[in-house]
């Protein structure tokens, strides 16, 4: 049994360095992540009010967190998508572009994430 | 079944996955002739577009936060049906599929356990199984 077929992180240690501890990180704020939000509120599905929602992330530990978690976990979804990418066998030109597609992506998401908390938290 | 060894031929120089060439782009999608290790891999990979479905599927539900407190509270009414809660289950096989794999592979191919891995394999989809319906009971049950 092996770890499987194909290049899985896109073929550089390096790369697959950050996949793994990206991951391990993952496991962690996964968790914290899922226990907040299915497994406290006692409601049905564990899902938050709107003003549970505005109170929980305008707790600054909890932000913080949560912050962290959105870079990792793009982070994390960004050289997954670069390593599935990069498996296509794309013609040179098209694979030059997967590195920095991925990178503005990944930018992108993680600003409007935080825009997307800050304004949640400043409305708490 | 727990030391068997890799592939002959595949020589660790460096930390990371065992890598070999795939036949073709998408070959590490077609399982009907593989070992339990494609499998997992197959698996790992699909759970790992689900989830990246997932997390901008997310965003932007969230972002209905932004909408105000009546927009936030028509989506609990639809999330917390059954079929919502269903797919919240699928969501946490995908996360406990892919979370506990993904340990597997980083510990096999940090050389930690390279020997131990289908061991290792079967042990962390034991634990995952009961995690996924102890969450399942939880989310489901929850009155």
């Amino acid at each position: 049994m092996s770890a499987g077929p194909g290049a899985t992180s896109g073929g550089r240690p390096r790369t697959w360095l950050s996949t793994a501890f990206t991951g391990m990180a993952l496991l962690v704020l996964v968790t914290v992540h899922m226990v907040a939000h299915h497994f406290v509120v006692r409601e049905i599905g564990g899902l938050r009010t709107y003003e549970q929602v505005l109170e929980y992330i305008g707790n600054p530990v909890i932000f913080v967190i949560e912050a962290v978690f959105l870079i990792v976990v793009t982070w994390h979804a960004m050289l997954g998508l670069r390593a599935v990418a990069l498996d296509l066998d794309l013609s040179p030109r098209l694979a030059r572009l997967v590195r920095p597609g991925v990178v503005v992506l990944g930018v992108v998401t993680v600003a409007y994430g935080l825009v997307l908390i800050g304004v949640l938290a400043g409305r708490a | 079944m727990s030391s068997e060894p890799l592939d002959p031929g595949e020589v660790r120089r460096a930390p990371g996955p065992v890598l070999r060439k795939a036949p073709g782009p998408t070959a590490w999608l077609d399982v009907r002739r593989g070992a339990v290790g494609h499998w997992a891999f197959s698996l790992n990979r699909v759970t790992g577009l689900g989830l990246v479905f997932y997390l901008y599927l997310h965003l932007a539900v969230l972002s209905m936060l932004l909408r105000g407190p009546s927009a936030w509270h028509g989506f609990l009414r639809l999330a917390t049906t059954p079929a919502f809660l269903g797919l919240d289950v699928l969501l946490i096989f995908g996360l406990l599929f892919h979370g506990l794999n993904g340990l597997r592979v980083a510990l096999v191919g940090s050389g930690l356990a390279a020997d131990r891995q289908r061991a290792l394999f079967w042990s962390l989809m034991t634990l995952g199984a009961i995690l996924l319906i102890g969450a399942a009971l939880h989310l489901l049950g929850t009155e």
